[in-house]
């Protein structure tokens, strides 16, 4: 038994709190320690890229790609050490292609960031070709 | 964790009697040639970042060193495979 169950009992049984109350409190807690258990199930280990030849297609080109998300990080942190110049010009390319994104100042807690909300990204694309982009 | 076996298996499909290579690559053995110099390099990079200090690049040389084992340590998992009419790749990293 935790300490914030044994402390709600305890409430209870000094007559703190009503037993609807100790209830509600206690599925709350369960509620919590269900979605702190999902998040660690399903932490990301692998951003996954396929690409399979669709219906009617002509090619049969297929690509299976698996980049540790820990990899990715890595790579992240290592672009902050991308001299100004060059990261001026990506700048420069990124401006020119509508994406108005300064990624020199992308910062350590950003890139956490991105990826602890990578879990939910799932790009489905199907045409010619279908194409999956997820994590897992 | 650091990647200790590399397999790679590139196929043409287009030229007969090109089979390609398929080639599985001890990592660990290459690891322990570089561990060596790895460990006589680092002493004389902390001492280079030491005396750049002040000048702001012995900070870029200190994180660009530990930047680069967090990548290779890393590496472990990638794999790719493309699969062509003309061609077949296959690289894992174990």
């Amino acid at each position: 038994m935790n300490e914030e169950r044994k402390r709600i009992l305890e409430m209870l049984s000094e007559g703190k709190i009503s037993t609807e109350e100790a209830e509600r409190l206690l599925s709350a807690l369960s509620q919590r320690s269900e979605i702190n258990q999902g998040m660690v199930k399903n932490e990301p280990r692998y951003l996954r890229v396929m690409v399979e030849p669709g219906v009617g297609s002509k090619n049969n080109d297929r690509v299976n790609v698996r980049i540790p998300i820990k990899l990715i990080r890595a790579g992240l942190r290592l672009a902050s050490f991308i001299p100004k110049d060059a990261q001026d010009k990506v700048n420069e390319a990124l401006h020119e292609k509508g994406i108005e994104k300064d990624f020199t100042k992308i910062k350590p807690e950003d890139i956490d960031e991105i990826l602890t909300q990578i879990n939910d990204f799932t790009v489905d694309v199907e045409g010619k070709e279908t194409v999956k982009v997820f994590c897992e | 964790m650091i990647p200790l076996m590399l397999k790679l298996n590139i196929k043409r499909k287009d030229q007969e009697g090109q089979e390609g290579f398929d080639l599985w690559l001890p990592l660990f053995l290459i690891w322990l040639i570089a561990l060596p110099p790895i460990l006589l390099l680092t002493p004389l990079l902390l001492l280079a970042a030491l005396i750049l200090w002040p000048t702001g690049k012995g900070r870029y040389i200190l994180f660009l060193y530990l930047a680069i084992f967090g990548l290779i340590w890393h590496m472990s998992g990638i794999k790719i495979d493309i699969q062509s009419k003309k061609k077949v790749v296959y690289l894992n990293l174990i």
